[in-house]
């Protein structure tokens, strides 16, 4: 038999297609970047205020998105109440920041506190696979958005407006959350990380086991893995990283209110990575950018945008259904693939 | 002793009768819910939608002079091309590709929004509330009972029998059913499966709008009517056991009945996480639901 | 030396129905042992109890010398038991390499759960072992559901075998394959039986009398007979049984 070593570790490696689809998301990351920082720019030299908000927002919503296709895209989990988390994270930021407006330490909590909330509701969401998780994730959703509707420490109907300009230390330099321009590469440099550190647990042994789950759910405790622990655990990575996206939420608007919970909010984010490209990572950026440019764009033309953005989400789902990212992706990974040869 | 009998009469047997009439409200509308899913394997996310067109197409044919006896039939008759030509021309696009529980899931829900906002577009965002068909009241057991909310208990009850009835006991149903237990069986017998998913669908959107016309006179008409009841409805879909018709209408009288007694002693506000519990439970202990599914017994 | 495997009077019954009714048979180390018996007899469903998908109503399943009874199926894996399926159960969206990393990666040290996958050595390096063992060189970079049949049903043997279980249990491996396949699978499966612990369920006669060391014959959820394959030929019972008398 032929030793084992004529077949070089890096040559196997080379069929992992899911790590070469991997690299292929980080050229679209980088990509993506160095778009915002020339768009950066542009809004400084013009002295905006407006887009480079609006545009903050997007990032924000595609650090919240991102969460939602680490479910649906590599573990296969449709989520249809994820902006719990959101909202969740929003909240817990803005009483942290009302009591001391100290970013690292409402981070922080928000971190601690999502991980908690994430793993005791993903307990409850976990019992149940498939369209039921979508109908309890969604029923969870709804139950926490009325309490919070209704709960008046938490400003109810209203929500909590007044929260203060936050100081964020960064070692060298302090950006202010009221600073349109510094504000802004705060979050993409935050929201980058976001992606970052979920696209390095997606290529980790572990990030393997979640794409088996949605590939064969069947055959992966065969594998010698509990299906029921994988899948807890991404689900509170995914809480986590929609909480901290929404931590932000407060600091760019200084209020937050119960819609941030609403089905509307965590339908969004299914827009959201569902145009941009289910399983893909770098989609959810994308799609985030696309909708808040669709939604602005045609909100100057009408108050009724959702029949246009439910109409362009059907056609993406019967005649694009792997996204933008799905259908660009590819072609980036091939050319990746074939200059590493 | 008195006081307690007080409480029964004047407290527990009113909220009981509103509980009756939510409770067949909500059964209409989670009933096509639950066929739905049952045959197609779908969950139809504009299933609210549907409702909702049914209340303002009997809001505007009312307005138009169109007796409200009437609309009873009309609106379901125009629901159904309406449900033929969504399972025809969007469903049945999606219906073969490998993950069709997400992926209709996705679609109806973006007919959802698409549906919604033409519905403000057409009527305006305001609440309308149609007349009462049938005015006045009468005393039952000493309280005061709307005659039109009697009227719905009785006509839901009916219907909700005849769906039952067209289900499990004609020629029609039998060809549902038996595409809902394996199609490539029932197609190799003949049964026209393409069309009796799309009938189905079509039944099912018929159904919706039904209920939109019984309910408009009691829950008033907006744009996003449809919102509010099909949390309810996915509820009691859930809990009765996804396409199982009786377990339905048991699980809708039964959390209806909960919703609306519950209310007696804490705070409305938590009805809808009393309810969700018992959904949860359910689902922790029996998964499949209180009841079977459509065509596997 | 304990025994690989034993199973000792293992029952379960579905809506009153005994499935597998007191079935008790010892599997020897390093040898083949296959449980033969006409559809329904019980095979698959014993196959199910033993890697921890059905919860035995009764009776034992020792792996090892240790009690494994109703362990989950993951932690059965991870006691040392690895499994194929009759009806082919892979990851078909995923390529070969991927099928095969995400079998073999069990090898790496716990701490590799967070590492990327570059870094698993040991399970790449048994990737590759099992690649030149499976002559799956050239599909590497394919997907699984891409693969021929006969192809597919090499790939879950492999896949059973990635994380070096000491005890294999194959539920009809040639299933569906052609003669020239299956004449090959058994040639693989007689040398693997030398390394590792084999329990097989297979339909083929001619190729269980070729390559087992011990055959346990079940009828209608019972042990019918069990010996060497010319003890079971001979056994009057399982002739009236299973060969019938055209045998």
């Amino acid at each position: 038999m032929l030793s084992p070593s004529h077949l070089p570790l890096s040559a196997t490696l080379r069929h992992d297609r899911s790590g070469l689809l991997m690299r292929a998301s980080h050229v679209l990351v980088v990509v993506f970047v160095v778009a915002a920082l020339v768009f950066a720019a542009l809004g400084a030299a013009l002295g905006d205020t407006f887009f480079l908000r609006l545009a903050t927002e997007a990032l924000i919503l595609g650090g919240f998105a991102l969460s939602v296709d680490i479910l649906l895209g590599y573990t296969g989990l449709l989520s249809l109440g994820h902006a719990l988390y959101f909202g969740f994270g929003a909240y817990v930021s803005a009483l942290m920041l009302k009591q001391t407006p100290s970013f690292w330490l409402a981070m922080g909590v928000v971190l601690v506190a999502a991980a908690a909330f994430g793993f005791l509701t993903g307990l409850i969401a976990n019992r149940v696979r498939g369209v039921y998780f979508a109908l309890v994730t969604f029923g969870l959703a709804q139950v926490f958005a009325k309490v919070v509707y209704n709960t008046r420490a938490l400003g109810a109907s209203d929500g909590m407006i007044g929260i203060p300009i936050v100081p964020i230390e960064l070692g060298v330099v302090t950006v202010m959350s009221n600073a349109p321009v510094a504000f802004f590469l705060f979050t993409l440099g935050f929201v980058t990380m976001l992606y970052a550190v979920s696209a390095y647990l997606l290529d980790t042994s572990f990030g393997r086991v979640l794409g088996a789950l949605r590939a064969n759910e069947n055959r992966v405790p065969f594998l010698g893995y509990s299906t029921h622990r994988a899948r807890l655990a991404i689900y509170v990575f995914a809480s986590v990283v929609a909480a901290l996206s929404g931590a932000l939420y407060p600091m760019l608007r200084g209020f937050v209110s119960p819609e941030l919970m609403f089905f509307a909010a965590s339908g969004n984010a299914v827009i959201t990575v569902v145009i941009g490209g289910v399983g893909t990572l770098v989609g959810a950026l994308y799609g985030s950018v696309i909708l808040t440019v669709l939604k602005s764009v045609i909100g100057t033309m009408t108050e009724h945008h959702l029949i246009v953005v439910g109409l362009i989400f059907m056609a993406v789902v019967i005649f694009l259904p792997k996204g933008l990212m799905g259908f660009v992706r590819p072609r980036v990974a091939r050319l990746l693939d074939g200059g590493g040869r | 002793m008195t006081s307690t009998l007080d409480f029964i009469q004047f407290v527990l047997a009113p909220q009981m009768i509103t509980g009756l009439s939510l409770g067949v409200a909500v059964v209409l509308v989670a009933l096509g819910l639950t066929i739905i899913f049952g045959l197609l394997d779908v969950i139809n996310m504009a299933h609210g939608e549907f409702y909702a067109i049914g209340a303002y197409a009997a809001l505007a044919l009312g307005a138009v002079g169109i007796n409200f006896w009437l609309l009873l039939l009309i609106v379901p008759l125009l629901m159904i091309p309406l449900g033929y030509l969504t399972e025809r021309g969007l469903i049945q696009r999606v219906f073969n590709k490998p993950d069709r529980h997400v992926t209709t899931l996705l679609l109806t829900f973006g007919l959802a929004l698409v549906l919604e906002d033409v519905l403000k577009v057409a009527f305006g965002p305001n609440t309308q509330r149609p007349s009462t068909p049938i005015p006045g009241a009468i005393e039952m057991f000493g309280i005061m009972m709307p005659n039109y909310r009697l009227f719905l208990i009785l006509f839901g009850i009916a219907i909700i029998a005849a769906v039952i009835v067209i289900v499990n006991r004609t020629a029609l149903g039998a060809m549902v059913r038996a595409a809902a237990f394996d199609r490539n069986m029932a197609a190799s017998l003949g049964v026209p499966v393409t069309k009796v998913y799309a009938g189905t669908f079509a039944f099912g959107v018929a159904l919706a709008g039904l209920a939109g016309v019984l309910l408009a006179p009691v829950f008033s008409v907006f744009p996003t009517m449809g919102r509010d009841f099909i949390f309810m409805a996915f509820t009691v879909v859930i809990v009765g056991g996804m396409g199982s018709i009786i377990g339905t209408v048991v699980a809708g009288l039964l959390l209806a009945q909960v919703q609306v007694l519950s209310s007696l002693v804490v705070s409305p506000v938590w009805s809808d996480p009393i309810v969700f519990s018992i959904m949860v439970l359910v689902l922790v202990f029996r998964p499949q639901g209180l009841f079977g599914r459509l065509g596997h017994a | 030396m304990t025994e690989a495997l034993s199973i000792e009077n293992l029952s379960v019954a579905f809506g009153g129905i005994r499935a597998v009714d007191g079935v008790s048979f010892v599997v020897r180390r390093n040898a083949i042992t296959t449980v033969i018996g006409p559809n329904g007899a019980g095979k698959s469903t014993l196959f199910n109890l033993i890697s921890g998908q059905f919860r035995p109503h009764a009776g034992r399943v020792m792996l090892d010398g240790v009690d494994r009874t109703g362990a989950p199926p993951h932690l059965m894996q991870r006691a040392g038991l690895g499994r194929s399926f009759q009806i082919t159960n892979l990851f078909f969206d995923l390529t070969v390499f991927e099928n095969l990393q995400l079998a073999a990666q069990r090898l790496d040290p716990p701490h590799q759960m967070l590492r990327p996958i570059s870094r698993s050595t040991i399970g790449l390096r048994r990737v590759g072992e099992l690649v030149e063992r499976f002559g799956l060189e050239a599909k590497l970079g394919e997907l699984a559901g891409a693969l021929s049949h006969g192809e597919q049903r090499r790939l879950e043997i492999a896949v059973a075998l990635a994380a070096k279980p000491s005890v294999l249990l194959l539920d009809e491996p040639t299933q569906g394959m052609s003669h020239g396949d299956t004449a090959d699978t058994a040639k693989l499966i007689r040398k693997l039986g030398r390394e590792v612990t084999i329990l097989l369920i297979e339909h083929d006669i001619g190729l269980v009398m070729d390559i087992s060391d011990h055959i346990v014959v079940m009828h209608q959820g019972r042990k019918l007979a069990e010996g060497s394959p010319a003890e079971v030929r001979a056994d009057p019972a399982v002739r009236t049984a299973y060969f019938g008398d055209a045998a």
